[in-house]
Order: structure tokens, then sequence, then C-alpha cells
């Protein structure tokens, strides 16, 4: 089928320059079998979202903490808008083009991209959307933008509504809200809710979060046994990103952590000397690659931990249909990442904080004071305070995690080297 | 700009520019208890059948931010800042209690500094559903009831079904009287300003509510009674979120304009419907904030409603243009001026998107930009003659 809508256009452009790179992994002389494995499952994933589009397949736009094992036991595939843009934002314009956006250029560059992708059709039309409305303004904002869009507006939409606090109550409320989604699929699909590959689902997420969590328990070890933020990232795309409850994804994080296991055992790093051992206080920025390796190889430091990483995440219960869903009504309010550094009151950002510099050893905090997480701005003070308290220095820069432009990446290393060198930090 | 002649407004003027005000004073003398108010979704009547004066916080006079920039960054609001600096500066010392909503998450996060370093004696947080359904009125019907326990306890008050019916027609006889007051706006000659409008509202958060219906219905006869004003430019339209400064919508009608109607926090959207005098208060009061109201950008899935809304009230008070306007790093209302641009542009109803910070600094650049506006609303009555 040819390509009719730029949506698709853009799907096949990822499909085809991915398979290019997995050729070329593959080819290589030291080819890196974990990696093949990850982008192959990427790979896939586009394959199944352009067979829904070509073929009129439900398809849902959702967003990672959606409770994607939902839409994995209902077979029904689904897509976040932002994933591809990003996964592929050093081969295209979208970042500058979106700067004509007619959004107001002080959100973050995520929900401009978003909005912007909508507003152009660079993001393909789904069948259905679920909203989310955690964990930060904008998001929530920019999808109502898309409410309003041609094209966009008639889209059946479901919107889980997240309570603010972490009782029974908040969850039984939010397991509610799980039904009411599930009905609004069903209806919209035909497709009724089989229980039973639920239970499946959820079991083999249950086997990655431990996965995921015995590798961080590895990240402890003085010293760290991988390169800054790996975990994060691998960990972050399969299960929040990808279609829930694959067991390939479990497969890689087992290998991940099988091998920090060995280097660990060895007292092996990746640095020659670690020097500093840094908390990142957000998730990931898309330009953490860079940094990483100038933090790495000119001052010894490594990201040991990183909220986008660290999540103690909890089994879910499979015995009963409604543990299921309280389970996932707490995974998804409580649990995933970002969400559970901004969901809610100022504590439980403190508390992580707090527990992640003591268990990871580390020296420093920096907080990258992206655009968009204006709730964790206003907690500036509390993380000083934290830091205090915890005797290590806090550093607060001014980025936005998914643009580069906003706070350069020379500014950036100026800004972090002085920090360390005014803490003494490495010497 | 002021037009009216009134004692009734003078009072409300002088309450809307300062954040204490004597009929506050009074009631405080008198061993009331001011609950402060950080948003609006927290039904006011629940205060006011405890006994209480409800008061929506604000940090009118404020002069700087410079102690609260040490808990906020650039990219937090002048709003959050401003009210964190008055509280910490002890300006809104007179506030017994204070009680949010999960609402912005700026706002969110002023209620977790505030409750750290400003210790108001009393902090309650309410969490206050992001869209409407019936489930969503049940989970706040809940959260309310538990906010009356705990003014209860607090305060060693009774907060029967009984008062709050009572506070409900209280509340409802003011927001009939605002209606009014609105009413007059619409005609060719309206009796009272943009500016003139927001103070009368404004004042109605911060003094005892029955003094302030008799004083509204002094104004609305002193209204009655007026001449009005006639030869203004363009009659205008205004949308915003919590604007709470009489002096910029006084900036924007010195061009010449009129604001004669509003979509407002503050204004129309805070009295467009009745809570329900019938049946269960609580649950009438959380069907109110949820459902009969005008729903606030904050509520998913309501921007198309409201922005019919707004072109409704263009229609009703007759505006040539709307003006819409948002604090910078205001994620909510910088979508929504965009959409709401989307929306007049498909209607051909002239708008100007304003940024502005919570304390107005500096007018000049809004005057250029109302001036060129107006040339604007003139083409398009040009485009429409021909």
């Amino acid at each position: 089928m040819t390509a009719t809508n730029k949506g698709l256009q853009r799907f096949y452009e990822y499909r085809d320059r991915i398979a290019g790179l997995i050729k070329t992994m593959q080819e290589s002389p030291e080819p890196n079998p974990l990696l093949i494995r990850f982008f192959t499952l990427i790979n896939e994933q586009d394959k199944r979202v352009i067979d829904c589009l070509e073929n009129h397949k439900p398809l849902i736009m959702s967003h990672y903490g959606n409770a994607g094992e939902i839409f994995a036991a209902m077979d029904i595939e689904c897509y976040g808008p932002e994933d591809n843009l990003f996964v592929h934002q050093q081969f295209t314009k979208d970042m500058e083009e979106s700067d004509n956006s007619p959004f107001p250029q002080d959100m973050c560059a995520l929900t401009k991209l978003v909005a912007w992708g909508c507003l152009t059709n660079i993001i393909p039309t789904p069948t259905m959307i679920v909203a989310m409305l955690q964990p930060c303004d904008a998001l929530s904002a920019v999808q109502e933008a898309v409410q309003n869009m041609e094209g966009w507006k008639d889209i059946p939409t479901f919107a889980p509504d997240p309570t603010y606090g972490r009782d029974k109550s908040d969850y039984v409320y939010f397991a509610g809200e799980l039904k009411r989604m599930i009905a609004f699929l069903e209806h919209h699909t035909g497709r009724k809710m089989d229980y039973g590959k639920l239970r499946d689902v959820v079991e083999e997420t249950n086997r990655q979060y431990e996965a995921w969590a015995e590798y961080n328990e590895l990240r402890r070890a003085v010293p760290c046994p991988h390169n800054s933020f790996i975990g994060g990232k691998l960990g972050w795309i399969m299960t929040q990103h990808m279609k829930a409850g694959q067991a390939e994804v479990t497969e890689i994080m087992k290998m991940l952590a099988f091998d920090a296991e060995q280097k660990v055992k060895a007292k092996q790093g990746p640095l020659p000397k670690e020097k500093i051992r840094v908390m990142w206080a957000d998730m990931i920025p898309t330009w953490a690659d860079p940094i990483a390796a100038w933090l790495e190889q000119e001052r010894g430091a490594n990201v040991v931990m990183d909220f986008q990483s660290a999540t103690p995440y909890e089994r879910i219960d499979t015995s009963t249909e409604e543990s299921m869903l309280l389970g996932l009504a707490r995974r998804t309010m409580s649990e995933i990442p970002m969400i559970r550094a901004a969901r809610g009151k100022v504590d439980y950002m403190i508390e992580d904080l707090t527990r992640l510099v003591k268990d990871y050893k580390c020296d420093c905090v920096i907080f990258p004071g992206h655009t968009g997480h204006k709730d964790q701005s206003a907690s500036i003070g509390f993380m000083k305070e934290a830091c205090r308290e915890l005797n290590v220095p806090l550093l607060s820069l001014a980025a936005d995690n998914f643009d580069p432009r906003t706070a350069p990446l020379d500014v950036m290393k100026r800004q972090i080297g002085e920090f360390f060198d005014a803490h003494e930090l490495g010497k | 700009m002021a037009i009216i002649n009134s004692e009734a407004f003078r009072e409300f003027e002088n309450d809307a520019k300062t954040l204490s005000n004597p009929a506050l004073e009074d009631f405080r003398k008198k061993g009331g208890k001011v609950i402060g108010l950080m948003y609006h979704f927290i039904p006011e009547e629940i205060i006011t059948a405890g006994g209480m004066l409800p008061y929506r916080m604000r940090a009118t006079g404020s002069k700087g931010t410079e102690m609260s920039d040490s808990c906020f960054t650039q990219i937090n609001c002048s709003l959050v800042r401003h009210f964190y600096d008055s509280g910490l500066k002890g300006r809104m010392a007179f506030l017994d209690g204070v009680v949010s909503v999960n609402n912005c998450d700026h706002i969110r996060r002023l209620y977790d500094n505030w409750k750290w370093k400003i210790k108001t004696p009393y902090m309650h947080f309410l969490c206050f559903p992001k869209k409407t359904g019936k489930e969503q009125v049940k989970w706040y019907r809940e959260q309310l009831e538990g906010f009356r326990k705990s003014l209860e306890e607090t305060f060693k008050v009774r907060i029967t079904d009984e008062k709050l019916h009572d506070a409900i027609k209280l509340h409802n006889e003011t927001r009939r009287l605002q209606r009014e007051l609105y009413e007059l706006r619409k005609g060719d000659v309206p009796p009272i300003t943009g500016a003139e409008t927001l103070s009368t509202m404004v004042a109605a958060t911060c003094m005892p509510r029955d003094r302030y219906n008799t004083l509204l219905k002094q104004l609305i006869q002193d209204c009655k009674a007026s001449k009005g004003r006639n030869g203004y430019k363009a009659r205008i339209v205004l949308f915003g979120g919590e604007i709470d400064d009489p002096k910029f919508v006084d900036t924007i009608e010195s061009q010449g304009v009129l604001v004669v109607g509003d979509v407002l926090g503050y204004g129309s959207r805070a009295i467009a419907a009745n809570v329900d005098e019938t049946g269960d208060p609580l649950e009438a009061l959380s069907r109110y904030q949820l459902v009969d109201r005008p729903a606030d950008v904050r509520i998913f899935g309501t921007s198309f409603d409201r922005n019919e809304y707004v072109v409704k009230t263009v229609k009703e008070f007759k505006g040539d243009g709307v003006i819409s306007v948002r604090l910078p790093q205001c994620d909510l209302y910088g979508i929504e001026q965009t959409t709401l641009s989307f929306h007049l542009k498909k209607n051909r109803i002239p708008h100007l998107g304003l940024e502005t910070e919570y304390v107005l600094e500096s007018t000049g650049q809004i005057k250029t930009r109302v001036q060129a506006f107006l040339e604007s609303i003139s083409e398009a009555r040009h485009d429409r003659n021909e």
C-alpha cells in the first residue's frame, strides 16, 4: 500500500532507518548482541504500527504511564506520539521546525514537538487516544490541544484520571478508571478483555521489573559496573515505550544484569578510576551521551543513578482481576519514572533523592532543571535542604531534557566543571 | 478611567488594592477566622458555613520575589513567586488557615513550600480530579467531606447540612447579583468599566459575604442611575486565568477600549452557574466545581466548550474582539491561548494574545499592542462592511 499520509510515511522511514542500523551492527567486527536485540524490538514495533495504519486495525496513541499491560492483553497496538520523534531526532529537522509552532516557546521541547507533530501530521492519526493526565501540566495541555485539531478532534479519547495521593483509596479510584478504560477499549474495538492474558502480561512485566531492580542493585557497587545512564535508557524505553509483556525485554534486562554482576565480582568499572559518583535528579536527557562521555573521560565521573532508572517496583499480585488492576493502578501512579517524581506531594521525590544518594554513595547531585518540570523547579528549596542534610553538594542547571539547544553542551560542561572544582570533587 | 460614582464601589476598589481591609479586620477583631484559598475549585461555602471567612489568596502590592527566589527557579511563574514572597514577608499573616488543591505544577508546589516555611496554623489539601464525570463528583464529594471534618475538628465548629444550605444560598445570592451587574455591561453604554468590574469581583473574595452582598446591591443601583460610558473605540472580552489586578485591565482600557465582558477565574467563570440548593449540599458543591460551572483549563476535555463559551460571551456582550492573557511559564494557559486563537480565527473574531507577569511592571508594551489590536479591529469592521 502506498503511504497516504505523512505519519505513515514517517513510520516507513523509521522502520528502514532502524533496519539499516541493525544491519550495520550485525556486520560490525564486534556486534553487540544486547543492542541488536534492543533495536530489533524497536523495529518490530514500528512494523506492527505500520500494519495497523495500512490495514486500518485498532491503534492507540498513548503515553508511557498508562498501564500498557492492558493494551497488550487486549492485543491492541499502541505508540507514543513522541517516541520516534526523539529516537530519530538527530536525523530530522523536527526540533528546529517546531520552533515555528504557534505554541509557546517556554514550554518543554517534548510537548512542543508533540503538538507540532500532530498539527503537521508527521505523527500518524490513531483510531483511539488514551490520554495521560500526569505527571505535568504540559502533557495534559498538549493533549487538550490535540483534541481541537483538524483530523484529530473526532478520534475517540479516554483519559484516566490520576489522584494525588498514595493511599489505598487512591489506587481503588484509579483501578476504577482503568476498568472504565477497558470498557472504552472494548467498545471501540469490539474486543473483550482477556484477564487470563492480562495475567500473563503482568507476570512478564513483573519479571522485567525484577530484572531491572536487580540491575539497579548492582549499580550500587564501587566502582559502578556500567557507564552512566545505561540501565535507565534501556529499561525505560523497553518497559514504557514498547508493547508490554514481551519476554525478549526480560531477557535483555537479565543480560544487562548478568554482565553487571560479572563486572561487580571482578571489581571492574567502565572508568579507569571512578572519582565522582553522581546522582542525576531527573529523567535522562536526549543529550545524555555526550555529557556522560565528557563526565567520564574528563572528570572520572559516573552518573550512577537517576530518576529514570530508579524506581522501587513492587510485584503486582496476579491472583485476581481486582488485584491486577489495583497493582496496575499503584504501578501507574506511584512507580513509573517521572510520574513517581512529579505526581503528588514533594515529600515523595525528596524521600527518593535522599535514599538514592545514600544507597548509591553519591558524591553530589546534579539537577538539570528541565524546562517542563515546573514542579521540580519549585522543589529546589527542598532539594537544597535534603542535600545539606546529606552533606552532598547540589548543582542546579537550566536545561531542556529534550532540546540540546536550550543549554549548550559547552555551557553545561563549564558549569559542571566549576561545580566539581568548587567542591573539590574528584580530587 | 473610572466612570462609576459609588460609595460601595470605592470600598470594593480599596479592598482590591490591598490584602487586608477594614471589613476583614473587623471580622477578625470579633474572633472570626480567615481561611486562605490558594486557587478556585475550593468551595468557599464550606468555610462560610463554619462561620469563617473564605479569602482568595493574592499577592496584591507585592514589590519583589527576592525572598522566594531560593525556593523557585526562573521557570516557575511569577504568581507563585509573588504569593510565596508575600507569605514569607508576613503579608498574609492574618490567615488562620490555607487550603489548596492539586492545581497546576506551580501551585501544588507552592502549597508544599508554604507548608514548609510559612507555617500557617491550619493547612489542608484537597485532591481535585482532572476531568469531569459522576465518578469524579463522587470522589471530590469525599474530599469535601474530609475537609468539612477537618475544619470542624480544628476550629471546634459544627458544619451541618443546614448551615451548608444557608451558605450556598448566600453565595448564590452573590453570584446572582454579580450576574445582574454583568448584565448591565451588555448595553451600548455600560455603566462600569472592566477594571471596576474586576475590583468588584475581587472584593467578594476578601470580605464577609453578607456585607459584600449589601454593598453590591447598592453598587447595582448606582450603576443603574449612572449615565454610563460611550465614545469608546471597541468592546473587548477579556480571557484568562486568575487575573486579580484591576490595573492590568485599566491599562488595556486606557487605550480607548472598554472591557465589557470576560471569561476569567474571578469573572464570569465564577458566576455563570449557581450551586444546586436542594439535596446533599456536599454533592451539590462537588458537582458545581466539576460539572456545573464553566470549566477551568485544568480540567481535561473542556477546551472546546470553553472556547465556545468565549464566542458566546463575545456575542452576548457585543464584543469586537478578544484579548487573552497568560503568565509566562504557564503551560496550561499557553496551550489554551493557542487553541483559543484557532477557534476565534475560525469564528472571525479578532484576537490579541498577551503575556504579562503577575505584578504589572511595564505597561508600555501592553499599550502598544492594544493600539495595534484596535487597528486590526477597525480593519475587520471595514472588511465586514464592504
